[in-house]
């Protein structure tokens, strides 16, 4: 079996950063091109052709999209290649080493006191998150993503009854619906909401942030039900005509992304998780001839 | 008609007068960063009847916190653009009428207290393209000084030269109309639309 060591894993983790935070992702890119194209608002045109042009003069000059790095999470699947190393401690010295480049504000503080090290690193940064799926993935992944925290604010979690999730989950889409019209420009329209359904109130949390954090934006769901709910929270999320920035307009959503897990009889927990425009992930995959492929370099390969 | 000012620094009623919600706006001159720690600070100096580093006069406030980095003694800043705005919604009355800004950039609604501080005082609250740090970089000449660093680089005081600094969107303007309300009240009305239809 391939083994990542700690060198390889040092030095891709660096690439990763550098690739992330300088563009938006392509398959983002893709929807704010689309969503410019269809938006009949000229304020809202004037916002989307900022941010298209932004991702350009990001890329071009190799400098932070967005001032603000958000917080990382890390998410690895573990399949057919061994990765036998401390990733987080790998991925905090990337960030540390980013973050003295300029390439990432120094924005990890201690959640109390707010004394900032000044450096990105700290207690639990970044997050990582594991999968162990042996047998299951021909390959290894590593996503990284910077999430903005303004986006942050608004979000949502709430446990509820079985009663209250009504037919065919008419109070859940009442509550993400309920939400994102408060939420209103705070994310930072045309964002990208998550829905963790399921588990119990951490799992649902968790899921939320993984739906819109790992997936592309332009992926189908596999299950034919839950694709079907997020083309339906999609639409009637842009029918509520915030726009990009809050200012109204066509433009509210660019996606909407449900994960689910099976929950107990007595409740259902429900997350809402908002993303921001700017979606600075890449992931990463480690085939087993020892070969690495950045999957959102082969969507853009494949676009343009 | 969307109509397009350049304003210089520091800003007169005048110039804030003419402008109209939806209006684009760029600034020539001056511009202070200030964002969650700053503005507690601001406060607590006021209280303390402490002085502030700077004379806010006439000034841009922008809800900002650069990235930085430094080469050869010097800070240069790699990234700036707008932050979650309604944080700073509580040091509104401040402000306008104890510091007398004129202006405020950030991004995300601003509330009430703040329309009306507007409308009183004389001010506008505009709007800088979110998450457009990239863009946003280029229009910033220089940066002048720097006040407060001890409340880490994001947080602190950044004094910035900046030429046609924008596109920026008037959101509020000083004669008491918000994009936001109006939105807020579409998005209010559509909201309801869809929870009848969702019955069941």
């Amino acid at each position: 079996m391939k083994i990542v060591n700690d060198k390889t894993l040092h030095e891709v983790a660096s690439t990763m950063i550098k690739k992330s935070v300088t563009r938006v992702a392509p398959d983002v890119l893709y929807l704010l091109k689309r969503a410019y194209e269809n938006e009949r608002s000229p304020v809202a045109r004037k916002i989307l052709e900022a941010m298209i042009s932004n991702s350009y003069a990001a890329q071009k000059k190799s400098v932070p999209l967005c001032q603000s790095p958000g917080y990382p999470v890390i998410y690895v699947k573990i399949g057919a290649v061994k990765i036998e190393t401390n990733i987080q401690k790998v991925f905090q010295k990337a960030i540390v080493e980013a973050t003295r480049e300029g390439l990432l504000r120094p924005s990890m503080v201690h959640p109390i006191t707010r004394r900032n090290p000044g450096d990105n690193s700290g207690i639990g940064i970044p997050e990582v998150e594991v999968e162990l799926v042996p047998g299951e993935a021909d390959y290894s992944e590593v996503v990284i993503s910077f999430k903005g925290c303004g986006a942050e604010l608004p979000s949502a979690l709430k446990v509820f009854t079985p009663a209250e999730v009504g037919r065919e989950g008419v109070g859940l889409k009442r509550f993400i619906l309920e939400t994102v019209a408060r939420a209103d420009g705070i994310p930072c329209p045309p964002m990208g909401i998550g829905v963790g359904i399921g588990g119990q109130m951490h799992t649902a949390a968790k899921l939320s942030r993984k739906a819109i954090s790992t997936r592309l934006w332009t992926d189908v769901n596999p299950d034919v039900g839950l694709a079907r709910l997020e083309e339906e929270l999609l639409r009637s999320i842009n029918s509520l005509g915030i726009g990009p920035a809050g200012l109204g307009g066509d433009t509210t959503a660019l996606t909407v992304k449900v994960e689910i897990a099976y929950t107990h009889t007595a409740i259902c927990p429900v997350a809402v998780n908002f993303h921001c425009w700017a979606v600075r992930r890449i992931t990463t995959r480690f085939l087993p001839d020892g070969s690495i492929l950045f999957v959102e370099d082969e969507y853009a390969g494949k676009t343009t | 008609m969307i109509a397009e000012y350049e304003l210089v620094t520091p800003l007169s009623d005048d110039d804030v007068k003419k402008l109209k919600v939806r209006d684009i706006v760029y600034i020539n001159g001056i511009i202070y960063t200030a964002r969650d720690l700053a503005h507690i600070r601001i406060k607590d100096y006021l209280e303390e009847g402490k002085e502030l580093p700077v004379d806010f006069r006439g000034a841009v406030i922008f809800h900002a916190g650069p990235a930085v980095r430094k080469r050869n003694g010097e800070w240069e800043i790699t990234g700036i653009g707008p932050t979650t705005s309604y944080r700073m919604e509580p040091f509104s009355d401040i402000i306008f009428s104890k510091l007398g800004v004129k202006a405020l950039i950030g991004k995300g609604r601003m509330g009430e207290k703040t329309l009306e501080n507007l409308k009183r005082y004389g001010g506008v609250f505009l709007i800088a393209p979110p998450g457009c740090s990239a863009i946003i970089v280029e229009s910033v000449e220089e940066v002048l000084s720097s006040f407060w660093l001890d409340l880490g680089v994001p947080e602190a005081i950044w004094v910035l030269k900046v030429r046609r600094f924008g596109p920026l969107i008037v959101a509020i303007d000083s004669h008491g109309n918000s994009i936001f309300n109006e939105v807020e009240e579409n998005v209010m009305k559509a909201l309801n639309e869809i929870r009848f239809a969702m019955k069941g």
